[in-house]
């Protein structure tokens, strides 16, 4: 149970900073080329979102008091990537796509190894989630994340960041 | 029967030294447990006296000496907690009580050496007996309304309800509440006494709809248990007729954090116009200052 708790509430907290990035990325690219890609992928992780909030309710988990912490940090790490042009955006959307799709692969492991029959639906919805986000960070790499300005410290940055928020959250 | 008579005072040693092992899986079915080592249903909560006394089917005599009891350490101390609540108006929360409690069983009086001399350990059952029977409650309402033989409360009403039939457990051992709470609020205690009240409170909320996912789940409970906690004290302080005052001061709170919810959206709503009309008074002053055409 206290497995189950932490993933859902880890799970839920970042798709809700997914969200906000997108968001901020909106906020500054919205109207350029880049607008509609990101949009689209804006939407899929509302999805996400709204299907971890049943989740929490269903499986009766505290979210994680950071929310409103993640709501901003969240917001100011899509609008400044997005404001270093559209190849920043995509290098964030990589980096945060990325660690996204590991932990998600983790928990799986997790589930799996513990009582997949149990958890049946849960990682049939995790498996998909990760399908959902690893395809974000090809179309991020697609969209020529690489060409960003200092990408790979950029991505070093923001993975790091991303690896704090999941510690955080799973407990907090 | 002989062999009963001497067996009594040796239980709590036994329970402990020869079924540790048993005690996690057992935790909450004594008479599953029973069940699945041959004997037939061990009666271990329900009939507490008998036990000791005469022919329990449970034991044909038959059984070796380790066959005895299967009954766990833990459903043991739960028994004997449980018995031992009904002396305690007399006796207070302390090992006095708790003593009693074991002689009630046929035991001696040294089971309540196992038990921790300040009574916290009764306090904390008795808790725990209360939040358990207030989520039963909850559920059979639940299920009343969603077979449609119920009408759905409205939330202000529920949580009245809830908090006062939570409350009311109290009651029985009014005069000695006091104490219990004290006792709840010393160091080694407060971790268990605060995990009980949380669970409770989750509990009222959760049954009473709530589907927040984000800062109101924590906002929500915390009002809810301010609330719960004041109503107490006040409560232990009422000598109205069957706490009348009480009640009412209980619907008062809660009439409050309903206005809460809404005064916090009328603040916003009042700021967002605000700023609008700061903004129309600011475009037109523009407008008459000419600042806004362009020549």
């Amino acid at each position: 149970k206290a497995v189950i708790d932490r993933i859902i509430r880890v799970d839920h907290a970042g798709e809700f900073g997914a969200n906000r990035i997108y968001a901020g990325q909106m906020a500054v690219l919205g109207r350029s080329s880049a607008g509609p890609v990101i949009q689209q992928m804006w939407n899929q992780e509302k999805d996400h979102l709204k299907k971890f909030n049943e989740l929490m309710v269903a499986y009766r988990v505290r979210p994680t008091i950071l929310l409103p912490f993640w709501n901003v940090a969240g917001f100011v790490l899509g609008a400044g990537s997005a404001l270093l042009g559209k190849k920043g955006a995509m290098a964030c959307t990589v980096a945060v796509e990325e660690s996204i799709s590991d932990h998600y692969n983790s928990q799986i492991r997790t589930l799996v190894e513990g009582d997949p029959e149990k958890y049946k639906e849960l990682l049939q919805i995790i498996k998909q989630f990760r399908d959902d986000e690893r395809e974000h960070h090809d179309i991020g790499l697609e969209h020529d994340a690489e060409a960003a300005p200092a990408y790979s410290v950029l991505k070093t940055a923001i993975q790091l960041g991303c690896k704090a928020a999941i510690f955080l959250s799973e407990r907090i | 029967v002989v062999r009963w008579q001497l067996s009594p005072p040796q239980r709590p040693l036994q329970a402990s030294a020869v079924l540790r092992r048993v005690s996690d899986e057992h935790k909450k079915e004594p008479l599953a447990s029973s069940s699945q080592q041959q004997f037939d249903s061990h009666p271990a909560d329900h009939q507490p006296g008998q036990e000791p006394q005469g022919p329990d089917p449970s034991y044909t005599g038959q059984g070796s000496q380790e066959s005895e009891d299967y009954e766990s350490e833990e459903q043991l101390q739960h028994r004997i907690l449980t018995a031992a609540l009904e002396f305690v108006p007399e006796h207070g929360w302390t090992a006095e009580a708790i003593a009693e409690g074991a002689k009630a069983l046929g035991l001696s009086a040294a089971a309540a050496g196992m038990f921790q001399s300040d009574g916290s350990q009764l306090i904390l059952h008795f808790l725990s007996q209360c939040n358990t029977k207030l989520s039963e409650l909850l559920e059979q309402e639940q299920k009343l309304v969603q077979q449609g033989e119920a009408e759905k409360k409205p939330i202000d009403q529920f949580l009245r309800d809830a908090v006062e039939a939570r409350l009311r457990m109290v009651i029985p051992y009014l005069e000695r509440w006091p104490q219990a709470l004290s006792i709840l609020l010393m160091p080694h205690n407060i971790p268990s006494s605060l995990s009980l009240l949380s669970s409770m409170i989750d509990d009222i909320l959760h049954y009473a709809g709530d589907q927040s996912t984000d800062i109101n789940w924590y906002t929500r409970r915390a009002v809810l248990t301010g609330i719960y906690n004041t109503t107490e004290l006040v409560m232990m302080q009422d000598s109205s007729p069957d706490f009348e005052d009480t009640w009412r001061f209980l619907e008062n709170r809660i009439a409050d954090a309903m206005k809460m919810g809404d005064t916090a959206n009328q603040v916003q709503s009042t700021g967002e116009a605000i700023v609008q009309g700061l903004m129309g008074a600011a475009v037109t002053i523009k407008n008459l200052t000419g600042l806004n055409q362009r020549r």
